[in-house]
């Protein structure tokens, strides 16, 4: 076991480096307009020049990278270009809002689409299709519509919930619980039809291996074959398709956020994008690299726990 | 079995969803709630820059440092200035030296008293700054300090916008103990109607002021509390104003018909122009447009009415100047100078010998898409070509002021006539990249700068008159900013910003 982390913790330290070095070569050699969009139009070519000496863009491109990784691997990761707010103090305010949302997203998700793809699996019938139908439609809603309706609904036309924002957990539990109801919603209405899928016709294969009808043979009831060992079986792929969830609803967090005006990582990566606020952008993508690669790795580890022939790939 | 306990959890879900409701009802977050009847709640469509006063902006981002400083001079609802931290002002005869009479008695929220020191010290902390308006103080050569509450500013030449940048980042004064100070761009020390309140504020999300108690002039401002939401995102401002979370926001001329339906009261200003830039004058990049007839053709080669309908929904004026109606250089006479005459177009072009059309290349940008495809069929129409270049959104202005394009579209605003020349009419304006010129526009510019403040108004004018004649540019009409408000607040809007200062709010009786 402890090789196969050892394993995996290697392959994602690489995968760090190398979207940290594409990242900044794409995103620093694109930075021939920063100074003026900083400085504004009345700044004189002096000016600008000093500017860009100021941030460093006079050097060449891998004395930058160098200058950029070296202040990186000591916690520094710079200050915003254009709202001098240091990009870790950037970060730390805005990851807990995306996590919050993310993590309950995915934890509903992972409730609703088990209780969903097993019904759907053990009953089968009129359910089964039911749930289907209901899994393509979920999917085919964009999330953003999704969330625009869920918005006029209950904020605009109901006024039960807020349209937009976010509550610290600190300041009001449940101002935090309701700012995040309809971002939640959103998240997992797509989501969950996809695990939902997943979870079961991954049931469905377990159930029809030879080692149920044995259990079933010796005279098990149901319910112990189903959540005993059925369900444990069948965890392996369900895991996997939670922790591509869990990536997907991080990206899927960007255009909610957009939508709820919610101050979390994604709101920060489309206007540090749109600004060409580089060191912020840089900042975001190393955080969300790290937060997606500890997920893969947390779930590579547990599928390992749960089903031993994994270890050995 | 499975499928009543799957029900029952259901229903839990339910009430787990009802009960969160009523939780974030009881929250008292949104600017509806009882406890926020002195609350001012507003969304603004950027974040904060900085505090840093060389570093200000005006536009959107005055809403930011509004509250927490005060400026020397200010405008009232009118847009007429009066005095604030400075009492009185007046200029000698040759308009060279300034003199500014100060008020006394006010300090800086560090205990920092406000006299004449500090007026030289934040003008000339700003003029040394790499702020986008350093040049608002640059034109003082000299201070002179009188007393305490009098000093004097000299200038080397006559400068008409200065006054008027003493209403907005030219005059912001700040604590000079604070201007080079480390946390200068992130902890405002202002003497202005708010403090920051740090616990409050939450960078990118939320931005919250109280009271600075003992404030001079308090009465002016009524609320207690000011809540800034930077949101970038249109819908949501809207949702939020819809639902009650917002007092107020900035938004565009697309979802009036919506904002009207809700109930929502829509608040303009026509600040900012739209139309094109015709840069090269002097036929650098295309020799077509050094002949005036040809940027004449240009100018009625356009339906501004037509345009301002359908893209603008009628929110707007058509124009033909560049110049701000609430300035001294505005001339109403002047806007129906180029009213829609296609075949006026074509018969200016074939004599200045274009008839057969010529190409220019312009910025495409996705901020303007909507004006992409009628400026291509329009100009064609008289045999003029467009070729578009692909430019990212944060590219635009530092692209156009490149000088690579003879011709660029662009919504450009308008402030004091002076201000609107020194951006864009003289051999050094930033919006005159290809640095065009004209010996007759040059001894216009000369009298405006000189004259005495009663012939100010007919000086700007004539320059106004030139520039319209001379086609230097095609601008087609001045796009109202819309400001949105619910029922229990009143909005004054300002003639020279597109979001309105936080002295502009008032909670409706």
């Amino acid at each position: 076991m402890i090789g196969f982390v050892g394993r995996r913790l290697m392959a994602c330290a690489v995968l760090v480096v190398m979207i940290a070095v594409v990242t900044f070569l794409l995103a620093f050699s694109a930075t021939g307009n920063v100074a003026r969009n900083l400085l504004g139009e009345n700044a004189t070519a002096d000016q600008l020049a000093a500017k860009n000496a100021e941030l460093g863009l006079d050097q060449p491109l891998l004395a930058q990278l160098g200058s950029w990784a070296g202040h990186a691997l000591r916690g520094d990761l710079g200050i915003s270009w254009f709202t001098n707010e240091p990009v870790s103090q950037a970060i730390a305010n805005r990851l807990p809002v995306t996590l919050s949302m993310v993590v309950l997203a995915v934890a509903c998700t992972a409730l609703i689409s088990v209780c969903l793809g097993v019904a759907a699996a053990v009953r089968g019938g009129w359910l089964d299709r039911s749930i289907q139908v209901l899994s393509v439609l979920g999917f085919a809603l964009p999330n953003f519509w999704v969330a625009l309706v869920l918005v006029v609904f209950f904020s605009v036309s109901l006024g039960v919930l807020p349209a937009t924002g976010y509550v610290r957990l600190s300041e009001s539990p449940g101002g935090w619980a309701s700012a995040l109801v309809l971002p939640v919603a959103s998240l997992v209405i797509g989501s969950t039809a996809s695990a939902a899928q997943q979870v079961r016709g991954a049931v469905i294969d377990v159930l029809r291996q030879d080692f149920v009808r044995t259990l079933r043979a010796r005279g098990l009831s149901p319910r112990s074959v189903l959540f005993r060992h059925a369900l444990r079986n069948a965890a392996s792929p369900a895991l996997t398709v939670l922790s591509l969830q869990f990536i997907a609803l991080l990206g899927g967090a960007v255009v909610i956020e957009k939508v709820f005006a919610i101050p979390g990582l994604g709101t920060l990566t489309i206007n540090a994008a749109l600004q060409g606020d580089v060191p912020v952008l840089m900042g975001v993508v190393v955080t969300l690299v790290v937060l997606v690669v500890i997920v893969n790795l947390a779930i590579d580890v547990v599928s390992g726990w749960v089903n031993p022939k994994v270890r050995v790939r | 079995m499975l499928i009543p306990r799957l029900i029952r959890r259901g229903g839990a879900v339910v009430a787990a969803a009802a009960l969160v409701a009523g939780l974030g009802a009881c929250s008292g977050a949104g600017a509806g709630s009882s406890s926020a009847a002195k609350t001012l709640t507003i969304a603004n469509v950027l974040d904060n820059n900085s505090f840093d006063p060389t570093q200000l902006n005006i536009g959107n981002q005055m809403q930011y440092w509004s509250p927490v400083v005060d400026t020397l001079l200010t405008r009232d609802k009118s847009n007429k200035l009066q005095p604030s931290l400075a009492t009185a002002w007046k200029y000698d005869p040759t308009r060279t030296v300034l003199n500014l009479k100060l008020k006394s008695g006010v300090k800086f929220t560090d205990g920092t008293p406000f006299d004449a020191s500090v007026v030289r010290a934040n003008l000339t902390n700003l003029a040394a700054g790499t702020g986008q308006n350093s040049y608002m103080s640059q034109s003082v050569t000299t201070y002179q300090i009188v007393s305490p509450t009098e000093i004097n500013l000299k200038l080397k030449t006559p400068d008409p916008g200065l006054i008027d940048y003493l209403a907005s980042v030219g005059g912001v004064m700040a604590s000079p103990k604070s201007l080079k100070s480390p946390t200068v761009a992130t902890t405002p020390v202002g003497s202005g109607p708010y403090v920051l309140d740090k616990a409050g504020t939450v960078v990118g999300s939320t931005y919250t002021y109280t009271r600075n108690t003992g404030y001079w002039n308090a009465a002016a401002f009524p609320y207690d509390k000011i809540v800034i939401k930077p949101m970038t995102d249109l819908t949501a401002r809207l949702n939020a104003l819809k639902s009650g979370q917002l007092n107020a926001a900035l938004t565009d001329t697309n979802s009036l018909a919506d904002a009207k339906r809700t109930g929502l009261t829509v608040n303009t200003t026509p600040v900012n122009w739209n139309g094109l830039l015709l840069m090269d004058r002097d036929g650098k990049l295309v020799p077509a447009l050094k002949d005036v007839r040809v940027r004449q053709a240009i100018n009625y080669a356009f339906d501004r009415e037509a345009i301002l309908k359908n893209v603008s929904h009628s929110e707007g004026a058509l124009t033909t100047q560049i110049f701000n109606v609430a300035g001294d250089g505005y001339d109403k006479s002047l806007d129906g100078r180029y009213n829609y005459d296609v075949a006026k177009a074509k018969q200016l072009l074939t004599e200045a010998g274009y008839g057969d059309g010529f190409t220019i290349t312009m910025p495409e940008a996705a901020n303007f898409a909507q004006y992409n495809a009628i400026i291509t069929q329009q100009l064609a129409a008289i045999a003029i070509t467009v070729k578009w270049v692909k430019v990212p959104a944060n590219a635009v202005i530092p692209e156009i002021l490149s000088g690579k394009y003879p011709v660029a579209f662009m919504t450009l605003g308008s402030q004091s006539a002076w201000q609107d020349i020194q951006k864009a009419v003289t051999r050094k304006s930033p919006w005159n990249p290809l640095k065009a010129g004209d010996p007759r526009l040059d001894k216009l510019l000369a009298a405006a700068q000189t004259a005495p403040e009663a012939q100010l108004p007919a000086a700007m004018k004539a320059v106004s008159k030139w520039l319209v004649d001379q086609a230097w540019f095609a601008p087609w009409y001045r796009e109202n900013s819309v400001f949105l408000s619910d029922s229990r607040t009143a909005v004054a809007m300002q003639a020279y910003n597109v979001a309105p200062g936080i002295s502009s709010f008032s909670p409706k009786e």
